[in-house]
């Protein structure tokens, strides 16, 4: 590294920073980064749970799957093209998971999905193991986006901004699908009433099938972005499964707004509480979610009457 | 037909999450067939988890060992059988109960494990209970050979103090005396920083802050910003594993290791391989280093155990494994008995031969508090040399002799206390 003095930025900068208040506010805009990444990974959990009714376990190893296959891609496509195709192909392989396993057990009780995606993640997490090795594997991102954006706010990194601009993208595109077409129309149609939706000549098998494949789009595409700030192993998806169900808790189960709310609260929750007291970092969102279900179980955007 | 949406309920929801939190500590159990008159070896140690990687390197060293001591003849001329456990990477419970299975049902002569601190003093702490011969292959609290040793318990890798004393002066001289340290959460960091807390008291250096990190914590940004916030001389990072590659490529990212030394205490080949070359910098310890030139026998081990693990290279835990075999073995022939007392009296100064010690300055396991004696490796992590090995991301540039960075055994707090 340079020596120290090479950076003379650093010194009156700190002074400045020093204040309380402008640690709390660097630490606010980082929870939010941190938040819309909760959030896209709650997305996809949301849209699974919304319409098929199936608490995805194996979220997180879907997540696995995104980042190990974008590592298998980036010699042959680079980059760029592995952050395209990663997501896909993990989509392919929930929708084949949904096909063979899940779609037998719609109609049981939602235990028994439970347990399948429960056993599911154990098989993924062993399954990438297998293939790729308990070693965490190294990922390397593009040059231009692995620095700060400016000396002074240095937690603006490239990469994380590119990457809340991807999530932003991604949650509109979202909404769009959800909103604009066809199939998104089914899907909400079917979230709210899915025998009505059958009876008017809807596919049900085929929308579940396609819905399983978005949500894990997105638990694929959150996989290549997490392995380019965590190291690349089998649990990588471990430590952010439980923020993903807490931001769907917190922001109400049904809403897709709300998870959205819900992510960016916890990530700033957590942010903020590292200035303070840092071991409680990751406890405090358990308190949101304990908080919320007491003064307002339905969620913070969850609709009234549903839950 | 109902809805399956509408069978959903918030209390399932909860109870999923719930489920979440068992999953982290579940594993799968691991056995093998046993035999009656055989030696048994029970390793209860991380196969899944944060500490996966490093559990299996130890695996694979063990089983070196394994194969070259029952090609010898065994212990006392009878086959080595090794039982192998999950232990998970850092449930204490799950890890209590394999090693009771192992002592209880299993019945070895040697139990061995484990890498995770915390698992390891609760394990020493059955093992003293039920008075069976226990070496901690990898947990590196200081307790363990020193505040909690006990008679029966010894252990291989470093204990945290000896290694901030074997890197604290390079760091003090190189970078300065003030310093900020992000540790993990568990017995393991709150040691390292407590040996450098002392190193920097003594050389009148200042601690400008200090977190403790969560393990398996995913984003460390706010701890960085804190840390910059102090303009510290170094940032110290007292971290393992997954969270090691987590905090070292968020570091890169915010380039902070163009404005501040970064650096810390213990680090690890299987940390440095999952780091890309930007984020391999700063002075650490290795604990052992496969690039020992003119060191005997250290070049067989290395292609012995390429053969093993697909042509990768041994890394500290490959060896903390095998020489945790190799000291039952050791054990058992210098007494002449598998009874623990017997066992444990023998080990007392025991010295490591060459073809075990892969290391200079003989190691040996001190009388006292049970600690082996081995050298320190301080040095840089780098990245790998062009035309050069790609698993060379280490330069050694000191040899840290044990004694010379231990604390004293009076200064351990350890107090044994043999059965009568």
């Amino acid at each position: 590294m340079e020596p120290k003095d090479a950076a003379p930025c650093c010194v009156p900068f700190a002074l400045r920073v020093c204040s309380m208040s402008t640690l709390l506010l660097f630490n606010v805009f980082n929870g939010l980064i941190i938040g819309a990444f909760y959030a896209m990974m709650a997305l996809g959990l949301s849209l699974i749970l919304n319409l098929s009714g199936v608490i995805n376990f194996a979220h997180g190893g879907f997540l696995a799957i995104g980042g190990y296959l974008a590592y298998t891609l980036v010699p042959f496509l680079g980059f760029w093209g592995a952050l395209i195709v990663a997501p896909f192909l993990t989509a392919i392989v929930g929708v084949a998971i949904e096909r063979v396993l899940i779609r037998p057990l719609y109609g049981r009780d939602p235990l028994y999905s439970l347990l399948l995606t429960f056993g599911l993640a154990f098989l993924i997490e062993d399954g990438t193991r297998f293939i790729w090795g308990a070693q965490s594997l190294p990922y390397r991102i593009p040059e231009a986006l692995n620095s700060p954006l400016s000396t002074e706010f240095f937690f603006l990194t490239g990469y994380r901004v590119f990457m809340v601009a991807l999530v932003a993208l991604v949650v509109l595109g979202l909404f769009l699908i959800l909103t604009r077409t066809r199939l998104g129309l089914r899907i909400r149609a079917g979230t709210l009433d899915l025998e009505t939706v059958s009876v008017l000549g809807v596919n049900v098998r085929v929308l579940r099938n396609l819905n399983f494949g978005l949500g894990i789009y997105l638990a694929g595409l959150a996989g290549v972005l997490a392995v380019g700030m965590l190291g690349l192993t089998p649990t990588i998806g471990d430590s952010l499964i439980m923020p993903s169900f807490i931001t769907i808790i917190v922001g109400g189960l049904g809403s897709l707004p709300g998870t959205l709310l819900g992510g960016l609260l916890i990530g700033v929750a957590s942010g903020l509480t590292s200035v303070f007291y840092p071991s409680a970092s990751e406890a405090v969102i358990y308190v949101i979610m304990a908080a919320v279900l007491i003064v307002r179980p339905r969620g913070l955007l969850g609709e009234e009457g549903r839950f | 037909m109902s809805r399956p949406i509408s069978t959903i309920r918030r209390r399932t929801i909860l109870k999923a999450a719930a489920a979440a939190g068992v999953a982290q500590v579940a594993a799968p159990f691991v056995w093998s067939a046993r035999a009656a008159d055989t030696v048994k070896i029970g390793l209860d140690n991380p196969l899944t988890g944060t500490y996966a990687a490093l559990g299996k390197n130890e695996l694979i060293g063990a089983q070196l060992a394994l194969d070259q001591i029952n090609a010898k003849g065994g212990i006392l001329d009878r086959k080595v059988e090794l039982l192998v456990e999950d232990s998970t990477s850092a449930d204490t419970a799950t890890a209590v109960q394999k090693a009771n299975k192992l002592i209880e049902r299993d019945q070895v002569n040697f139990l061995i494990g484990n890498i995770n601190s915390g698992l390891a003093q609760a394990i020493a702490n059955v093992a003293f209970e039920k008075g069976v011969f226990h070496i901690v292959p990898g947990g590196h609290t200081d307790t363990v050979t020193g505040s909690q040793c006990h008679w029966n318990v010894f252990r291989v890798c470093n204990t945290t103090r000896m290694e901030t004393n074997s890197v604290s002066k390079l760091l003090l001289d190189k970078y300065g005396k003030k310093w900020y340290f992000i540790t993990t959460d568990y017995a393991f960091g709150h040691s390292l920083q407590e040996g450098f807390e002392a190193s920097l008291k003594v050389a009148g250096g200042t601690e400008v802050g200090a977190d403790a990190v969560p393990l398996q914590s995913t984003d460390f940004s706010a701890y960085l910003i804190k840390a910059q916030s102090t303009n510290p001389d170094a940032i110290i990072l007292l971290l393992a594993g997954d969270d090691m590659i987590n905090c070292l490529k968020q570091a890169v990212q915010f380039g902070l290791d163009k404005k501040f030394h970064i650096a810390g205490a213990q680090q690890e080949l299987e940390v440095n391989l999952g780091l890309p070359p930007e984020a391999l910098f700063g002075d650490w310890v290795f604990e052992w280093y496969w690039k020992q030139p003119g060191v005997p026998h250290v070049e067989e081990f290395v292609a012995e155990i390429r053969k093993r693990s697909g042509g990768h290279v041994p890394t500290a835990r490959t060896w903390f494994g095998f020489a945790s075999i190799w000291t039952c073995k050791l054990a058992a022939d210098k007494a002449k008995s598998l009874e623990a007392v017997k066992l444990a009296k023998a080990m007392q100064g025991l010295v490591l031969p060459p073809e075990v010690a892969l290391m200079p300055n003989n190691p040996f396991y001190r009388e006292g508090d049970n600690q082996l004696m081995p050298t320190l490796f301080v040095g840089h992590s780098q990245p790998a040399p062009k035309g050069g090995d790609p698993e060379d991301l280490f330069a050694v540039t000191q040899e840290v002799k044990g004694v010379d960075a231990a604390l004293s055994v009076g200064d351990t707090g350890c107090k044994m206390v043999w059965p009568s």
